[in-house]
């Protein structure tokens, strides 16, 4: 069945069992995965798959199912069960009509230029991110390009329609001196002109060589330069924490913080799916809302949760236009720029530690936001206003709400950062924070 | 579907592969969730779909597709071979696999209680009586429950493996699996969290005979005095007895991840990491005596149960260390080929569109022969850790922390008062060598373990029983 035949058979079959709200989207994708790893090709992956998922709320009872079966037979039957499910359902949760429509959405939005997904485009891709990593002196590297086309068919019972059709190029590479020092790099992008895979090679092959031989790090507090990978970490928490689903349940270390201060005033950070060609655009969002901007943190004061229409409703506020399934969430975060360059960075801290990438954040306590992570690849000390040694085997003990309001300057270059530590694209600077605490194995 | 993984394999061969797998994989899932004590969305879905891997001119291809069609198989499997071939352009040396006899075998779990005779009131049922009591027992310890998420979730694998020399095996694996997060708060002493996970490969009798009412209830009055009760410390070295929670995550963290033989080959450098292992660590000292640890797919019930791996390898036991040291590694059949063995069927992938990887399976240390009060009273003064909250290992496995949360010090061989939140931060040798003592009650938690690109979070066990440690640095609370 086509993509709005399937939208059109289950608001049907709702609408006639007397479901009070319904979604359809139908997901068409077709992907690239180039995996490298000592700068040879270990897979090439060529994945497609297409399916419908379905959601409805009769008043509150909700139930969902993603259906690979999009005869009309499948579909039919998925949204019956789906129907029984929801009408036995218990309810009770948080609850809001789906928003009215016909909307409008932004056009430019709504479709993107085809990625190139085929063989010889990709691996090429690959070979010149891998050569320009080795030409900075890298003796290995490793990463992961993928390269996807996407489309998206969503219809709501509240009359929202709409067609998406998006592409988006991602490269992760991590290049290795032989000597124990590493450097990572990114290009994500949702426009072939703007992925620069041999940038990213360059990139990480410049932080490699800069990683030389690590020596233990010393423990102790600290002026950390985070650069944007670290700090795009950090920023997604805080992004996944302003989801009114998790401040409501009272797990959200920005739970009950609503117009309080909650970082330093030279950190802002927003939620932009609303610029064309961008990784993490979006025309609309699970319940057909037109996406919008919605600044989370406005000079250090926490402006705005994110909501869908339910939360909206329980906080009385209009939804941000940040559905998902169950919990509203970001689509592409943007920290605000700074004013300085790296190097100004650099030269304002007398002791401090650079820490280019960080990986494995886990928290003590998600609702005071005690954490760790552990700082990966180049991690340099900065010693009178120049970097200087590089360390390993530290770890950042902390508090993330602590470390915000100890920001104290953000560079003025951006990057757009994703990769596996970091799920929502994050436009992110380098930071400046106070006061870092950092801990090593005492054994 | 077999003629049309037959047809998948004949394809690729007559376009010329010189090795082909060809897996359809079904998962049926249904999933509760229960916010605070009320009902979130309730879902089902069946995510099915055929996945083919070749070796073509020395290049890996892997792709899938959830349209089963002879036209779509056709279609995606012209396009693997051609990724394969492209993909060789990039290699110094072609990809071979370690040879094995192909096997040929069926596994259909038997299940006293269907999950379809569980209807959706019933699950909900099941989570509302455990919050239920989760709350209670909070307000008789003076504590609140700010934050509680419980989540019910089964789901049924079947997979059809077969190969173009000649392995064909099929498997059905029904899991379920409890996961509770509580975050408990009280005036003055702060907020703690806690996590639960179970899970097992088994039918709706698993969940009944968890208690969960009862298990909530315990937790809940065990977090109500950690809040309440514990006391700060300060650095300082000491003996330390870990329970069964934390010796579990530290068998997987720093061995079952060490010993993932695809990392030691850099395959997963630019994710999760590599390992501090070198290729010639067999035989490496890097634990007491008296520690063993194993990976075992083959327990029955365990959450990471599989009989036959995604190469249609049988699985089987492996011993990770042995008498504290390296002794196997976990491989496929390419990792295999590099070491010059063969294949340990450690391969698996989560999905139909996901390529099987090295994986561990239930990872744990083997029990000895001492009880959990013979292991307490050959302590003078030390602490001891029952279960954690945070943790971390950096991307080598080398170096890692936990932070204990149910803690309690111990003086002249008996526990004496609780503990706030001590960190153990230390090397995985230091960690392994400073064991000298073993206990018997082997207990073990469900995990959901994360690695690969796209990322595979795959069910495994992690366990073990009560170890003690000798003159550990440990760090005060945080």
């Amino acid at each position: 069945m086509r993509a709005e035949d399937i939208c059109q058979t289950v608001l049907r079959t709702c609408h006639a069992a007397g479901v009070s709200d319904a979604v359809v989207a139908v997901t068409q994708s077709e992907s690239t995965m180039i995996r490298i790893s000592n700068d040879q090709i270990t897979v090439g992956d060529a994945l497609k798959e297409i399916s419908a998922l379905l959601f409805i709320s009769d008043n509150g009872r909700k139930a969902g199912t993603t259906v690979v079966d999009l005869s009309k037979k499948g579909i039919s039957s998925a949204a019956k069960k789906l129907v029984e499910a929801a009408k036995k359902g218990p309810g009770g949760g948080l609850y809001a009509p789906l928003p009215k429509g016909p909307f409008h959405y932004d056009q430019r939005l709504l479709e993107s230029e085809s990625i190139p997904i085929d063989p010889k485009r990709t691996v090429a891709w690959a070979d010149e991110a891998v050569k320009k990593a080795k030409e900075q002196g890298a003796t290995r590297v490793a990463g992961s390009l993928t390269a996807e086309n996407g489309r998206v068919t969503l219809q709501t019972s509240g009359g929202a329609f709409g067609v998406s059709k998006r592409g988006g190029l991602e490269l992760s590479l991590r290049a290795f001196n032989g000597q124990g020092g590493s450097g990572h790099s990114v290009s994500v992008t949702g426009i072939e002109k703007e992925f620069q895979p041999g940038q990213a090679g360059e990139e990480a092959g410049r932080l490699a060589a800069m990683a030389g031989e690590p020596e233990k790090g010393e423990p102790g507090e600290y002026t950390a330069l985070l650069g944007p990978m670290t700090f795009a970490n950090l920023a997604n928490q805080a992004g996944k924490m302003a989801s009114a689903f998790f401040v409501d349940s009272g797990i959200s270390f920005l739970t009950d913080k609503l117009g309080k201060k909650v970082a330093s005033e030279v950190f802002s950070l927003s939620d932009d799916p609303t610029k064309a060609g961008g990784y993490g655009a979006a025309a609309f969002d699970l319940e057909g809302l037109p996406t919008r901007r919605t600044a989370i943190i406005e000079k250090g004061v926490l402006a705005s949760y994110l909501h869908n229409s339910a939360t909206a409703k329980k906080f009385g506020v209009e939804s941000t236009s940040n559905a998902g399934l169950v919990a509203p969430h970001a689509f592409n975060l943007e920290i605000g720029p700074g004013e300085s360059a790296f190097e100004e960075l650099v030269s304002s801290i007398d002791n401090g530690i650079f820490v280019s990438n960080d990986w494995y954040l886990r928290y003590q306590s998600q609702r005071t936001a005690d954490f760790s992570t552990i700082p990966r690849d180049a991690t340099l000390t900065i010693e009178n206003g120049k970097l200087a040694r590089s360390i390993k085997e530290l770890r950042i003990s902390d508090n993330l709400l602590r470390m915000l309001s100890g920001v104290t300057s953000l560079s003025k270059e951006r990057k757009l950062i994703k990769w596996w530590e970091v799920e929502t694209p994050t436009l992110a600077p380098y930071a400046v924070i106070e006061k870092v605490k950092f801990t090593r194995s005492r054994m | 579907m077999e003629d049309h993984l037959d047809f998948t394999i004949d394809l690729a061969r007559s376009l010329g592969a010189s090795y082909v797998e060809a897996r359809y994989q079904s998962d049926y899932s249904e999933s509760n969730f229960l916010k605070n004590g009320v009902p979130e969305v309730a879902s089902f879905e069946t995510k099915k779909g055929i996945a083919v891997r070749v070796i073509a001119n020395g290049g890996l291809g892997f792709g899938s597709t959830n349209q089963m069609t002879k036209k779509d198989l056709r279609a995606l499997v012209k396009r693997v071979v051609s990724l394969a071939k492209e993909s060789a352009r990039l290699r110094k040396e072609p990809i071979h696999f370690a040879g094995t006899d192909p096997v040929q075998g069926k596994f259909e779990a038997r299940l006293r209680v269907n999950f379809e005779d569980i209807g959706l009131e019933s699950r909900v049922l099941f989570l509302q009586e455990a919050d239920e009591l989760a709350v209670k027992a909070a307000e008789t310890e003076g504590i609140k429950l700010v934050g509680r998420y419980l989540s019910l979730d089964t789901w049924t694998t079947e997979k059809i493996i077969m190969t173009s020399e000649g392995a064909k095996v099929y498997s059905k694996v029904p899991r379920v699996a409890l996961d509770a997060f509580l975050s408990a708060y009280a005036e003055q002493k702060g907020v703690m969290q806690r996590m639960i996970n179970l899970g097992e490969s088994c039918g709706w009798e698993s969940a009944e005979r968890w208690d969960v009412p009862q298990l909530l209830q315990a937790e809940v009055t065990d977090l109500a005095k950690v809040l309440l009760k514990s006391e700060a410390m300060k650095e300082e070295t000491s003996d330390l007895i870990l329970g069964p929670e934390v010796v579990g995550i530290v068998s997987h963290e720093s061995c079952g991840h060490p010993a993932e033989a695809d990392r030691m080959l850099g395959r997963e450098a630019a994710q999760a990491g590599e390992t501090y292992l070198q290729r010639d660590s067999l035989g490496l000292k890097v634990g007491s005596e008296v520690v063993n640890v194993v990976d075992d797919p083959t327990i029955p019930r365990s959450f990471g149960y599989y009989p036959f791996d995604d190469e249609g390898i049988r699985s089987r036991k492996r011993y990770l260390m042995k008498e504290g040291r390296i002794s196997e590694l976990l491989h496929n059949r390419e990792t295999a080929h590099c070491f010059n063995t063969v294949s340990n069927g450690s391969s698996r992938s989560v999905a139909f569109n996901r390529e099987p990887i090295v994986r561990m399976a239930n990872t744990y240390v083997e029990p000895g022969e001492l009880s959990f009060d013979e292991l307490i009273e050959g302590v003078r003064f030390g602490v001891y850790l029952k279960n954690f909250n945070e943790w971390n290992i950096d991307d080598r496995r080398f170096n890692q922390r936990y932070v204990g949360l149910e803690a309690y010090r111990i003086e002249d061989g008996e526990l004496r008062q609780r503990i706030r939140n001590p960190v153990l931060e230390i090397t995985t040798p230091a960690l392994w060598s400073a064991i000298d003592a073993v206990g018997k009650d082997l207990r073990f938690s469900a995990a959901y373990c994360g690695k690969g690109d796209p990322m595979q979070g795959i069910p495994v066990w992690t366990g073990g029983p009560h170890v003690r440690l000798r003159n550990v640095r440990l760090g005060g609370s945080t």
